[in-house]
Formats: C-alpha cells, structure tokens, sequence
C-alpha cells in the first residue's frame, strides 16, 4: 500500500514537471538570445566560409570552383611548409610547455615555500601581457646586437653573434621560447587550481609508505591532474595551430618561409598578395581540420578507456 | 514539437528582422559615411614623408579654394592594404577614404580584383607629363587610374671616406657593373673592415632593382605570364647576391631600424635604394660631407642592363565613392599640374616627384652640402627618366615570397638552373 503510494506520488511530480510548458518555455527565451546570437556571429560567418572555400579568384571577382582550393593545398609547397613548420612548433613547444607548467605548479605548491604570491605573479605576469608588445620586445632582444647576444658573447658562449632571424634553425627556437614565455604561466594557475583540491592526506599516506618525491609527482600528481592537462593541451594545441601573431612580429614568417604558420600563410592570401579569399577559407579550414584530428588524438591518448 | 516549430519560426522571424534592419541602417550610413560635401579623407603613410606631402598640397590648393578641408588619416601601409581588402570585398563603401595611397608594385592587384571601386582619371592628367614607367605603373590597359606621385629612383649611397681610404672616388663608381663594384668593396672591406652593403634575406627590393634595372620582372609584359626560369636578368642578380654573401661583403639586417643602425652608425660602405632613403640617411649629421650618391652597378652580362632603376614609389588613386570629382580635382590641381608645389616639395622635404614639367623647370638643382655638394635631387630625377619601363603585375610579393625561399636554396649551394626552376613551377601552380 505505502509503496504504491509513493510510487503515485512520484509519477504524479514527474508529470507535474512534465506539464508545466511555461516554465520551458521561459528557459528557452533566456537561452534563446545568445542560440540566436551565436548562429549570427559564429555558425552563420562559418557556413559563409565553408561556401567562401568553393570559390576562387582575385578580389570580389570570384567563381565556383567546387573542391579544386582543396586538391590545390597538397600540391601548394608554400602550405606544405606552413603546415610543416605549425606541426614543428606544435610538436616541441606544446609538450615542452606543458612540462614546465606543470613544473612550476608543483614547485608553487610546496607549501614551505615563501613569496608564493610574488613567484606566482611573476610567473603568471607574461599572459597578460600584449601578444604585439611582447612579440616584438622578443625580436628586439634576439635581435644581432641585441642583449642575448651581448650576453651570451660575455660569457664567451658563443664567438660570433647568433644571427638569430636570419638562420631557419634559430628563428623557430626563438618563436618557440617566445610563445613558450607567453603560455607557461596561464597554463600553471590551471594546474596550480587543481593542485588545491587534491587532498593532502593522500600525499601523507605515500610519505608513509616511503613514497620519494618523484614517485608522488608521477604516481598521484600527475593523475590526479589528468583531466586538466588533457584540457590544456588540447588548448594549447588549438593555440599553437592558430598561431599568428608572434611569427608575424617577430620573424615575419622569415628567413624564407621557415617559420610560416598556416595562419600567417591565411592573412599573405588574403591581404598580401594578391587576395584571394576563396582560397584563404580554404586554408582555414585545413586549421579546423586539424584541429579536430589533433583533439580527437589527445581525448583518445588521456582519455578513460569508456 | 509545436513548440519547437515556433520556437523554429520565431527564430527565423527574429534573424530576418535582424538582417533588414542591418541592412537599413547600413543605406542610412552610406549617404553620410565621414565623406560630407566640403572634406575629402586621404588614407596614406609616413608622416614625414607622404603625409607632409599632403599638408603642403592642401596648402596649395587651399589658395584657390579656401573652403576645401582635408582629412588625413595616418595609418601604417599593411594596415591601409588590410583595410582597403577588407571593405571592397565587402561591398561597403562605409568608412572608405576619397583618396588613397597605394604602393606601385602592389597597385594592379587592387585594380583587378576590386575593378569597379577605383574612379578611373583618364583624360584628367596628361600621362605625357609623367616619367613613362611611372604610368606604366597606375595604369591598365591605357586606362590611368592613379596620379603618379613620389619616384624610387634608386641611386647608390657611398661613403665617400671609406672609398677614399681604400683608394677610390665616386669617379671609380661611374658606369661600372656589379662584378667590378664586388671588386671595389673586397678591398674597401681589406681596408675598412666595413661591409659593402647590408641587407635583409627577407627583402627582396634589391633583387627587384637589380632585375627592373635590366628591365625585367618576375612575369613578362602581360604582367601575368611568370617569366622566372628562363629569366637571364633574374639570373644575374641572384648571381650577384650569393657573389656578396660569398665575399661576405653583405651584412645582415633583420628588420628596418636595424638597417637605419647599420647606416647611421657607419657600419656599411654603401647601399643601393630608392632615393626616399635620403632623409634617414641625412638623420646623422655627424657624417655630413661623408656620403655622396652614385648611379648603381649595372648587372654584368645581361642585354639591356642599365643604370636606373626603382624601389618602392607609390600613387594617388581615387575610389568610386562620393566625392570623387572634388578627390580629382585636389589631385589634379597639386600633383597632377603645379609645378610650384613640386619645388615647395623638394624644398621642404626633399620629395622627388615623377612630374616632367616640374623636373624641366629647374625645381630639382639644389646642391645639398651633406652630400658634398652634389645636387643629388638633380640626379635622381636624371635617373628617373631613365628607368626602364615593366608591367608590375598582379603577383609582385606572392613571388618575392616564392623567390626568398629559392635564394636560401641556391645560398645553401642548390644549382641556380634549377632552383629558379622549382621557382616558376611553384608560382604556376600557386598563382592563378
């Protein structure tokens, strides 16, 4: 009897949820203003691109060309050594990045440490800085005579200065530092956020099973932590494949094309050549692409086997 | 599901008042985009050089027009591109200047890809008052376009005490070809330990004065024909580039505060630019009487090699918008037609123009004492009417951006034949 009692009763509120289409349909008003927002600015300009990327030619003259921007990206040796040199950068510097965010975030964490607010200001400080201003305070500072190489001269590192924009090989390391500088800190206060709720006591039990420090980092800190480095890799991918305004400011894409990004080769087609925005969609959507491909990757490396 | 259909249909409502009345308001904006009756707004850059230009201009034409009011607007030229691009292929006219000043060897893609944005001004300028390949550049298919302003006529920088110390004059430097200029700057660098010249890798302008001085471009006269394999011009200089960075006879700059270091601070022997370096090479007064300028090299061993040659240069052009007849008419009356507005050019701010008249007028013969003397103005515009005549093309820096790449090739040893090779494929295949 009592069970059928509540059971009514509970049928009875399901339904009372379920007729209560007001309710709904105030909820579908409130989220109906950025739904419609958001198809106007992002899915609208999207679909216009993806329309945008059949066409080709110079200017507003342009033509449907069906899918000939895309079979003309393989055989376009200038994209080939963008995508290669984005790859590059997204290979070394985002695994590099990640390590050392993580670093600093363990280090910051020690609860012995002290000035904690002033490190982890000064660590964070660079990601707020502005993405021209530093880019070009960098090239200024691996400029010929610029302090690096006053520096390194000093300590008789190096002999003859490093000719740091004009060598393919050390134009990428220098983006790479520069972006590396940019990105640490922002990724170490997600790690340094988690850090917070990871209990101490678990770290107590590992001292007392004779846990040494790197056997805590690796065995209880880095998977405690899993979800965040899989969010900001697959951030910090996404950035790296959008990668502009560094190598623009800094190298501007030199020496040759060796550090040219896929974006930069997007902003040449459309504004420094002679422009031709069928083709630049195109090339954008090569980044969306890869973008999907690369985050697909990274969910099934870290992800839960579900 | 009825919910979702209204929801659906107000939705579809709401995005279709939204893009009408984006649209009204857009017609309500056009008639009063910033461009009333009595302003003209002028887009250009460098405040020293193409905007003060333009005060002195609206000075001028302000004598017989006293209501007339300019408005220029300063912007940094890969801003003024991007923002030109941006607007004509939108296909608003919304923010768009009268007047803009646009790059010589960039102008023609403009022309074809936004053709009906630009107010042709044929008939409004006499083309024959204009140095030939000044109009070659600002026009298409015998329609003018532009009204010419500032040459590039290049000429080549010397520092007169480093030549005298290796032993040598401007004298030496008359009517010589590269080959003989490397030979020059080997003992120069003996005696000085001074670079020859500097240069970036990423810069392409020396090749494209070493190959126009030639009179060839990177495409033939069609302007759209690539014209890079079999190009002997195009040879010869990427010959004599890797013939100054074998010498090591070229140092490196990476970016244009660091050449204006590297000339300033008397750490190059010369440079061969456009005659626009002027000002920046005058900005150190400690070496006054120390430089003088020269004819460049011509480039050894190809048929019609010459002295002349031209870097940069930009235009006047006129959009299609409202206000162009008062745009034409500025522009007629200053840099179209005034001669007297020419020599306050050269006086005020050394600018040489490409106006004939003004050039036959006698405006340019200023000794200058920082140059020793030399009436260096004078020689350039001599020069100026000596470069030879190409067709700028459509593609200028999509193959400069092909070619940097081909140069650190055959840098690092490649076989010229076939670098420049790869060189035309890849534009065929890229350029369309």
């Amino acid at each position: 009897m009592e069970t059928t009692n509540l059971n009514k009763s509970i049928k009875q509120k399901s339904e009372k949820y379920k007729f209560k289409p007001k309710k709904g349909l105030i909820g579908w008003i409130f989220i109906l203003i950025s739904v419609i927002l958001i198809c106007l600015f992002y899915f609208y300009p999207m679909l216009q691109a993806l329309l945008l990327s059949f066409q080709s030619g110079a200017g507003v003259n342009l033509q449907f060309v069906g899918l000939e921007n895309y079979t003309r990206l393989f055989s376009d040796p200038t994209f080939l050594a963008a995508l290669f040199n984005t790859v590059i950068f997204f290979l070394i510097q985002v695994p590099f990045m990640i390590i050392l965010a993580l670093m600093f975030s363990v280090m910051l964490n020690n609860k012995k440490l002290k000035f904690k607010g002033l490190f982890r200001t000064a660590i964070f400080l660079p990601a707020v800085t502005s993405l021209v201003a530093y880019s070009v305070i960098f090239k200024y500072l691996f400029s010929n005579n610029g302090i690096i190489n006053t520096i390194l001269m000093n300590l008789s590192i190096i002999s003859e200065p490093i000719l740091w924009m004009s060598d393919p090989f050390w134009a990428k390391i220098v983006i790479i530092l520069a972006i590396t500088w940019r990105w640490v800190g922002y990724n170490m206060i997600f790690y340094l956020s988690a850090l917070q709720n990871v209990d101490e006591s678990i770290y107590e039990a590992a001292r007392m099973d004779g846990a040494s420090a790197f056997q805590q980092f690796f065995k209880i800190t880095i998977p405690m932590l899993k979800p965040i480095i899989l969010f900001t890799s697959i951030t910090s991918t996404i950035g790296t494949l959008q990668l502009f305004d560094e190598p623009m400011n800094i190298t501007g894409g030199g020496p040759g094309n060796a550090t040219l990004t896929i974006s930069q080769y997007i902003y040449d087609l459309s504004f420094e050549y002679t422009p031709d925005f069928g083709y630049a969609s195109a090339v954008s959507f090569a980044i969306v692409v890869m973008i999907v491909f690369f985050s697909i990757i990274q969910f099934k490396l870290a992800g839960d086997k579900k | 599901m009825k919910k979702r259909l209204l929801l659906l249909a107000s939705l579809i409502t709401i995005l279709f008042i939204a893009a009408c009345s984006s649209g009204d308001s857009d017609e309500a904006n056009g008639t009063s985009n910033g461009n009333d009756e009595d302003g003209i707004t002028v887009w250009a850059w460098d405040p020293k050089f193409n905007i003060k230009a333009l005060e002195i201009a609206e000075e001028s034409y302000k004598a017989e027009n006293p209501d007339f009011e300019l408005n220029v607007i300063e912007n940094a030229q890969d801003d003024i591109v991007q923002k030109l691009n941006t607007s004509l292929s939108s296909g608003t006219t919304k923010g768009l200047p009268n007047i803009v000043l646009i790059e010589d060897y960039r102008v023609k893609s403009f022309l074809e890809a936004y053709p009906d944005s630009f107010h042709e001004v044929t008939g409004s300028i006499d083309v024959n008052d204009f140095t030939p390949y000044k109009v070659a550049a600002t026009s298409i298919d015998d329609k003018n376009y532009g009204v010419p302003f500032d040459t590039g006529a290049t000429g080549l920088y010397v520092r007169t005490d480093y030549l005298e110390e290796a032993g040598y004059t401007t004298e030496d430097l008359q009517d010589i070809d590269w080959n003989e200029y490397i030979e020059i700057g080997k003992k120069v660098k003996e005696v000085t330990g001074k670079h020859l010249i500097t240069n970036d890798h990423n810069d392409f302008g020396i090749i494209r004065v070493l190959i126009q001085s030639a009179g060839s471009w990177y495409t033939e006269d069609d302007g759209v024909t690539i014209n890079i394999a079999d190009n002997e011009a195009l040879k010869a200089a990427f010959e004599v580039y890797k013939n100054l960075v074998e010498a090591d006879l070229m140092a490196v700059h990476s970016d244009w505060n660091q050449l204006l270091e590297a000339v300033n601070s008397g750490s190059v022997a010369s440079l061969p630019t456009g005659n626009w370096f002027t000002p920046s090479i005058k900005a150190e007064e400690s070496q006054s009487g120390n430089w003088a300028v020269v004819p460049i090299p011509s480039l050894p061993g190809v048929e019609g090699a010459t002295h002349a040659s031209n870097l940069g240069g930009s235009s006047w052009y006129v959009l299609n918008i409202d206000g162009k007849e008062e745009a034409v008419d500025f522009l007629t009356s200053t840099f179209g037609s005034n001669v007297e507005f020419y020599q306050e050019l050269v006086k005020e701010m050394g600018a040489i123009g490409t106006y004939i008249p003004a050039m036959e007028a006698g405006a340019y013969e200023i000794s200058d004492e920082y140059f020793g003397g030399q009436e260096i103005y004078n020689d350039f515009t001599k020069w100026s009417g000596e470069i030879p005549e190409v067709n700028y093309g459509l593609h200028t820096y999509a193959i400069d951006d092909i070619l940097i790449v081909s140069m650190q090739e055959y840098l690092n040893g490649g076989d010229l034949d076939k670098v420049l090779e790869n060189a035309q494929k890849q534009a065929e295949t890229q350029i369309k």
